[in-house]
């Protein structure tokens, strides 16, 4: 007589096979370092005053706002800042005082982002803000900022953060760079039209405008789409770029590397990546992003990197892949353009606070940042400065272009200046002229 | 507005999210019918057996077959666990309560992969991606033509399956009327169980499928499940033919109306507005219906 498999026998064997797998995971993610653990002493890099002694005197608090959201996260940025200052603090920290970081998160609300900067100053006391990266923290709090006597170094994404005395980036945001990925396409592929995608999230206008400009004074027209993110259906958003750009056009992405990915691992499910060119703004130099793009992508994709290639050589290149091998556990998208940003960031801030003679205060923390002129470093293209006295700023206007090459990128073209054709930057050329920066 | 053949390219990706969204809807129809659970943790829990096999293949460095059986296996456990440990439990209380605890489920699961799995970006790709063929404008790889058949097939053979097999009709009869049912001598709990465990493999296999056809990202694997809803209700949580149509035609509006520039930012509305459009139709025609017969 044939017996039945019933439930209660059917169950067990399910769940059991169910354990092993998910020990197996368990397992496997215990035991794979992401970017992280402490090593030797002796391997350990050197950063700040490079004394490997820990300091421990009163904490220097600095502190940022930074958008984390579904489809648009930035914490890379922070978490390379909070990465390189422990780094700083295990290397005696700002002449024997740690440097405590306060970051707040928000989520584009602009009730909680005003409360966020004043939490920050009224309430943490923070000296300074550095690493900020919100999509609208500069609109919301600038003027407050500018009461309160801060000059933020940051990561700029809304416009006022590139009309303001008191904000100074290391990047040149969506516009700039999305200005650099068009003109790339433009001047090298001679595309015979721009295809301009990006995020549907506060500012579409302004990033675009100076992509409008620069394909107007080519004579290339230009067809502005937005997409919202989380994106649900890369396939249908692939396929509408490609069909926009037409035969001889070219694509130009503007959104944070996971929703990029999604967009160009659609293209080559579809077959498209070589019915176009296709461009990026910053966000694509990142190393995952093009890790998963593998060899399909070799020469049919073009990023602007505002800084340099994730695995580029030079002291400061190799200083930031050390400190997030060893601090940045936290930095889930590893080796890319937004930890570089913090880096950098953090980079600037400590070699300002080091130079501080006397107290540590607001005034002497934010003048000594007022005050950087000149900081050299290979991540960037030129020498970054913070400009006094100046209307705006926009330091980083010179940047290279990267493409993949069996998944990793390699430069296409050296640094090479962002198009005068956009008014703010040629205005901040003459701005460098007369000021001599 | 678009030409034919620019719209051409747009309509096998919407046939392949149909296809996916009929496998999930059937399986919320088929459990609702029998345990009376609309269930809203599928996208989660395909989600996370996703990227569990994301987690075999890149990191325990399993063969792909074995870590897709898992997702599979994953939803089926996971679920049928749930039905058998909160079915009982919740057996007695209103649809909505029993909606709610499934959220639950599905918000612990979304917490689960934002906290193992980060942010950065995942991918899954099938090995049917690389090939395909053409048809006028339109390419088409065969993860998108084995999506579309999955769901035909799935649909088909339940609405067979619920027709001609002692479990089917009990599973019908639960439908109708439980506590009588019940009184018959139908095993209640085993029939709840095989419908737990059916819709949970279905979100297993759509959770494999999505994961390559949308992204494997928690959050939007997560919440498709809104569409898949909207097709089980347009279906009125009742028929398995009207639910793969419903799906079809949520995945197709959706994907054709990209190219209409003025549109395309209301893509993500699709399933809502199908389904109150819907309902409304619905509502209305049963209105006529009671007017007609001399209601009130």
């Amino acid at each position: 007589m044939r017996k039945r498999l019933g439930l209660r026998a059917v169950l067990p064997v399910g769940v059991v096979a169910l354990a092993v797998g998910l020990t197996l995971v368990a397992n496997v993610f215990g035991n794979t370092p992401k970017h992280s653990t402490r090593v030797s002493a002796a391997a350990a890099p050197k950063c700040g005053l490079g004394n490997g002694k820990t300091a421990s005197g009163t904490p220097i608090t600095l502190g940022a706002i930074v958008t984390n959201q579904p489809g648009t996260s930035f914490t890379d940025i922070t978490n390379m800042a909070q990465a390189y200052f422990t780094c700083v603090n295990d290397n005696g920290g700002i002449n024997g005082h740690p440097i405590n970081y306060d970051v707040i998160q928000e989520q584009s609300n602009p009730t909680q982002v005003a409360a966020d900067a004043k939490q920050l100053i009224a309430s943490d006391h923070v000296l300074g803000i550095v690493g900020n990266t919100s999509i609208i923290d500069c609109a919301v709090n600038m003027p407050y900022y500018k009461q309160q006597g801060f000059f933020l170094i940051d990561s700029g994404i809304a416009e006022q953060c590139y009309s303001s005395p008191n904000s100074a980036t290391v990047n040149m945001g969506p516009r700039y760079s999305s200005d650099g990925a068009a003109s790339y396409l433009i001047n090298v592929k001679h595309v015979k039209k721009v295809v301009f995608d990006q995020s549907n999230v506060p500012g579409t206008g302004y990033n675009v405008g100076g992509v409008n400009l620069i394909a107007k004074a080519s004579h290339v027209p230009v067809q502005d789409l937005t997409e919202n993110v989380p994106i649900a259906n890369g396939d249908s958003v692939a396929e509408a770029e490609v069909q926009d750009a037409g035969v001889g056009g070219g694509v130009v992405l503007n959104f944070t590397p996971p929703e990029a990915l999604i967009i160009l691992q659609a293209a080559q499910q579809l077959g498209l990546e070589s019915k176009v060119q296709w461009a990026c703004s910053t966000p694509c130099n990142t190393n995952f992003l093009v890790a998963g793009l593998g060899s399909a992508w070799n020469n049919h994709l073009f990023v602007n990197a505002e800084l340099n290639l994730p695995t580029a050589p030079g002291p400061d290149s190799a200083l930031y892949q050390s400190v997030l091998k060893q601090y940045g556990s936290a930095v889930s998208g590893g080796l890319g353009s937004f930890s570089q940003m913090g880096f950098t960031e953090a980079q600037i801030a400590v070699k300002a606070l080091l130079g501080i003679k006397g107290a540590y205060t607001v005034q002497s923390v934010n003048s000594a940042f007022e005050n950087v002129k000149g900081f050299k470093t290979d991540l960037l293209c030129k020498p970054w400065y913070y400009g006094k006295h100046v209307p705006y700023h926009l330091p980083n206007n010179t940047d290279r272009t990267v493409t993949p090459d069996n998944g990793v990128m390699v430069q296409a073209q050296g640094c090479t200046n962002i198009s005068n054709v956009d008014p703010e930057v040629a205005g901040v050329r003459k701005i460098e002229k007369k000021e001599h920066l | 507005m678009p030409t034919w053949s620019e719209i051409q390219p747009f309509i096998p990706i919407g046939l392949a999210l149909g296809g996916v969204y009929a496998l999930s809807g059937v399986g919320t129809v088929v459990l609702y019918r029998a345990t009376g659970v609309l269930n809203l943790a599928s996208g989660a829990v395909g989600a996370m057996g996703a990227y569990l096999a994301w987690a075999l293949i890149n990191e325990a460095h399993l063969p792909s077959g074995v870590a897709y059986a898992f997702c599979v296996l994953f939803g089926t456990v996971v679920t049928l666990a749930y039905g058998l440990i909160f079915g009982p439990v919740l057996a007695a209380r209103d649809a909505l309560v029993k909606a709610v605890a499934t959220l639950g489920l599905a918000l612990v699961l979304l917490g689960l992969m934002a906290w193992i799995f980060t942010d950065q970006a995942y991918s899954l790709p099938l090995p049917t991606d690389g090939a395909g063929f053409t048809v006028g404008q339109a390419n088409i790889d065969w993860t998108q033509v084995i999506a579309l058949a999955l769901g035909i097939a799935v649909t088909i053979s339940t609405t067979i399956f619920l027709r001609v097999t002692k479990v089917g009709t009990a599973m019908r009869a639960l439908a109708n009327d439980r506590e009588i049912t019940a009184t018959l001598g139908v095993p209640v709990r085993r029939v709840e169980a095989v419908a737990w465990a059916a819709s949970g493999l279905l979100s297993g296999v759509c959770g494999l499928l999505l994961a390559d056809l949308v992204a494997l990202d928690a959050t939007t694997l997560t919440w498709l499940v809104i569409s898949t809803v909207a097709a089980a209700l347009i279906a009125r949580l009742r028929s398995i033919p009207g639910t793969f149509a419903a799906a079809m035609v949520i995945g197709l509006v959706q994907s054709c109306i990209t190219p209409v520039q003025s549109l395309t930012q209301y893509e993500d509305m699709t399933p809502f507005v199908l389904a109150v459009l819907a309902l409304l139709l619905v509502s209305r025609t049963r209105v006529q219906g009671l007017a007609g017969g001399g209601g009130v």
